[in-house]
């Protein structure tokens, strides 16, 4: 692809997603949400493949749906109230019709089935764009619209979810199917508390872009896409295979590292919600989602490769890649924990 | 606090900077220097129960021994981890000692901690490095398996822990030890409170381990390399113990009854896991559920709440923790020359090595909680405060004790006396550091037969 | 819920159903897409005059400039699958899946 198309494609990326923050109106939010679609389309599609095409194909109705009908419920909203205003009270209905478009796009559990195979069509660099920049934009109205749908149904989003992101990755060996169900285990949990504590789903939205960046990125640098291939990546680059062990179990959330940070805020606000069997089932269902990072770690780190490489050792060869923001991230990843007082005081 | 956590964090710049042929005598050293400023902690001299050196870390009489413990056991680890890493680049031997200065720090952190929150989140800490020491470093196919049952067994039961104590945060505003203990008794009755009391047990229950949710503690061992064993049979063990003490401060109505089912299960483990030590094949499997079976006896004794039994609770885990460790490092040098880990393929060691054979008799001895020794006070203690509570309980406690004496013997029958097999002639005899290992494992549990009240903890 | 009301909702239900249920050719899915555009275009032109807000009166031109444009991107992937799939059944868009 030519340079300059793809500043022009990356810049309208920016632009919807800027356009859709810095609405007021329906309709420019989905003009934005539009023109971030648009956008996203010749990315995905830039290698004239079977797989990208399906994928892109994929995409592009589940997003034009889903883009229809959150205009479909502001203009039933605007028939009904006379307002276009976003963080108007809008009507019980259109709301919970506009959480589902929602969820449909940025892939919540019952609306989830597209996510897998569209992440595994697409190349990793496309596929961090797709599950972080894109999530940000739908974000931005969820939080807005979550206000007014009924607290039942994002708690029933969010258990769901959160198991069926455990669920799914279970059985699966691609890379980027075992992210996209890591995805949607993650998603499960910004949502939880979308309704009570709308700044600690931002706060779990970015300690999300920024582990899943660390992850997309180091994977790109092993050119890894199945989990066979990480089986060789102590030869490629030593140091960054003993990081990328803790980048995931980061990612499925143990203790010392910067995945427990929003777990442990959300656990705490729902719990003083009152809702502790909620909070039980969903710290248990992080448990299912652990299990496949800490597959993932096996096969990468903790197993060394069973007979030794003939040909020279890929690691003394200098980088190709820019490693500047995957250092940034991975470092992000692993030690952000100890400060989760700043992070309350930036966010609250 | 600080003037051993900071030079244990300065241990990861020497371990990365020290020239290659002085990686492990520095360590070692600097590991010791570290252990023995640590034991200017059993020097008790503060009025109040507490000595707060600063605002989130505090020490009292029964979190010392357990900091003592950890900070003793670093030197000991690195010194069994010299031969086994031999054979790695160095820098691979580089990161596998940061992952055991790792584990200290984590456990200095969770044995100092006052907030419950703090200390749990350490407690979770050291699931990192110590599931990253038996996946990695361990040396068969199996280790895998092991590593899952370790962090699934841990994980599962510490999650509703979580919630918990996010719950007992909520309604009594703070979670500091120091101020909990202050708070009037919680009124629990239904059935909420109940589950709610189970989830704060039953974390380091899993993490003792009590009998029932014991399975990942033998692969652990079995799979583990030696400083993984070591500790987690001398300290990752006691942090479950050391949680229970913490926590039933707080539980105390409902745990007169709620607790029974637990003590029930927890003596039924001593015989059970006794019994299984008795046909044992497998050298690590049998020093692995002998701790199963102590464990047991821990968990009667804090489970019961009576101040002789935690005293004896207290006792027993930091004489077990340095015996247990001292059979382990025995069984890896007895391992690292046979290469086998069954008990029949390395008899009559006794006539190849006669100090080693003696270390084994003393290290038995201690297990089966010979008469001066500390373990035998910790025994005794938690019997007698058993049979206080119920006569009958003496048949399983006093079966227990038999049983351990037995499969003490048969160890060290089957590995130390009997002819010496043909095909185990040309070992390599033992290094100075094997002994000082030993030494340095044993020296404490009886130096601690002269002045026993330094880990009795609070009701001294 | 007034006439008007009701027969834009019934339109775009209607495409919606068909998109949902109808998955046969990817043209049909395209078509019942344009479908659910159009009703909300004659529902945005609609709100307008009943409402006379003259400020708003651009946005139902704006939302017919982005569904054709949605409509030319969806047009271009029918040639792009086409060529790479073959016929255009949905059915046939099955190579990634689990």
């Amino acid at each position: 692809m030519s340079p300059l198309v793809l500043v022009v494609l990356l810049s309208s990326l920016g632009l919807g997603t800027a356009m859709t923050f810095a609405s007021s109106h329906w309709l420019l939010a989905w003009m934005g949400l539009e023109i971030n679609t648009l956008a996203i389309l010749p990315l995905m599609a830039q290698q004239n493949h079977p797989r990208a095409m399906e994928a892109t194909t994929k995409y592009f109705l589940i997003q034009a749906t889903a883009a229809a009908m959150i205009l479909f419920a502001s203009t039933t909203n605007a028939w009904a109230s006379g307002q276009w205003d976003i963080t108007y009270p809008s009507h019980p209905v259109t709301a919970t019709i506009t959480m589902a478009a929602l969820a449909m796009k940025i892939g919540l559990a019952p609306t989830h089935f597209w996510l897998p195979e569209v992440l595994q069509g697409v190349s990793l660099t496309t596929g961090l764009i797709l599950s972080t920049w894109q999530k940000l934009a739908p974000f931005a109205l969820i939080l807005q619209v979550a206000n007014y749908t009924p607290p039942y149904m994002l708690t029933a989003l969010a258990l769901c979810s959160t198991l069926v992101g455990g669920w799914g990755g279970l059985n699966q060996t691609q890379l980027r199917k075992i992210l996209a169900y890591s995805s949607i285990a993650h998603l499960g949990w910004m949502i939880l508390v979308a309704q009570m504590a709308p700044q600690l789903t931002l706060i779990a939205l970015i300690t999300y872009i920024v582990m899943t960046t660390a992850a997309f990125l180091t994977l790109n640098n092993m050119d890894a896409t199945k989990t066979a291939t990480l089986a060789s990546s102590w030869t490629k680059s030593p140091t960054l295979t003993a990081m990328a062990c803790l980048v995931l179990l980061s990612l499925g959330g143990l203790p010392p590292l910067t995945g427990f940070l929003p777990k442990w805020l959300i656990l705490q606000e729902v719990t003083n919600q009152g809702f502790i069997p909620t909070a039980t089932v969903m710290a248990l269902s992080a448990l299912l989602s652990l299990y496949f990072y800490l597959r993932l770690t096996y096969a990468m780190s903790l197993t060394l490769f069973p007979h030794t490489f003939n040909s020279v050792t890929p690691w003394r060869m200098t980088a190709k890649r820019p490693t500047l923001l995957l250092s940034t991230t991975i470092i992000m990843t692993t030690c952000l924990l100890p400060l989760t007082p700043s992070a309350l005081t930036l966010l609250i | 606090m600080l003037k051993v956590l900071i030079p244990t964090l300065m241990l990861f710049p020497t371990t990365w900077l020290a020239p290659k042929k002085w990686l492990w005598a520095t360590t070692t050293s600097h590991s010791l220097i570290i252990a023995l400023i640590s034991l200017t902690w059993l020097n008790w001299t503060a009025e109040t129960g507490w000595t707060l050196p600063n605002s989130y870390m505090a020490i009292d009489p029964l979190s010392a021994p357990l900091l003592v413990l950890a900070c003793w056991l670093l030197p000991l680890m690195i010194l069994a981890s010299q031969n086994h890493t031999r054979t790695e680049p160095i820098s691979r031997q580089r990161t596998f000692i940061c992952l055991l200065i790792s584990l200290q720090a984590f456990l200095i952190l969770a044995f100092g901690a006052t907030e419950i929150l703090m200390f749990y989140v350490m407690f979770e800490a050291t699931l990192v490095p110590t599931l990253i020491i038996i996946t990695r470093w361990g040396n068969q196919a199996e280790r895998l398996n092991a590593g899952t049952y370790f962090l699934f067994y841990t994980l599962a039961g510490s999650l509703p822990l979580l919630v918990a104590l996010l719950a007992l945060q909520n309604s009594t505003g703070s979670l500091s030890m120091i101020i909990l203990n202050f708070n009037p008794p919680l009124a629990l009755a239904s059935w909420g409170d109940m589950m709610w009391w189970a989830a704060c047990l039953i974390a380091f229950l899993v993490k003792m381990p009590l009998y029932g949710v014991h399975l990942w503690l033998p692969k652990a061992h079995v799979e583990a390399p030696i400083a993984g064993s070591m500790v987690l049979a001398a300290v990752l063990l006691k942090l479950g113990g050391y949680g229970m003490i913490r926590m039933s401060t707080i539980l105390d109505p409902i745990t007169k009854e709620a607790a029974y089912p637990f003590i029930v299960l927890a003596l039924w483990g001593i015989i059970m896991t006794g019994s299984i030590c008795l046909r044992q094949t497998d050298l690590k499997s049998l020093i692995a559920y002998s701790s199963v079976s102590h464990m047991g006896l821990v968990a009667g004794g804090i489970l019961i709440q009576t101040p002789w039994g935690l005293t004896g609770a207290l006792i027993l885990m930091i004489a077990h923790g340095l015996v247990s460790s001292a059979l382990f490092c025995l069984a890896n040098t007895s391992y690292e020359r046979t290469h086998s880990r069954t008990m029949a393929l390395a008899r009559g060691m006794q006539m190849l090595f006669p100090l080693t054979a003696t270390w084994w008799f003393v290290a038995n001895l201690a297990n089966l909680a010979l008469p001066p020794l500390p373990n035998l006070m910790g025994e005794v203690m938690i019997i007698t405060t058993m049979f206080n509570w119920s006569p009958w309980t003496l048949i399983l406690t006093g079966l227990g004790t038999l049983i351990t004496a037995g499969y003490s013997l048969y160890m060290f029958l089957m590995t130390q006396r009997g002819p010496v097999p043909e095909h185990i002639k040309g070992l390599t005899p033992y290094h100075t550091r094997e002994h000082l290992l030993i030494t340095l494992h044993l020296l404490p549990v009886i130096l601690l037969v002269l002045k026993p009240e330094l880990i009795w903890g609070w009701f001294y | 819920m007034t006439p008007v009301q009701f027969s834009f909702t019934t339109a775009f239900i209607l495409g919606l159903m068909g998109l949902t249920f109808h998955r046969t050719h990817l043209l049909s899915a395209l078509l019942c897409l344009e479908g659910m555009m159009l009703a909300l275009f004659v529902a945005l032109s609609l709100w307008t005059l009943q409402t006379e807000v003259t400020n708003f009166s651009a946005a139902p031109m704006l939302l017919l400039a982005f569904s054709a444009c949605e409509a030319s991107v969806g047009l271009a992937l029918l040639v792009a699958t086409n060529r790479t799939h073959g016929p255009n059944q949905l059915q046939a868009l099955n190579i990634l899946q689990c």
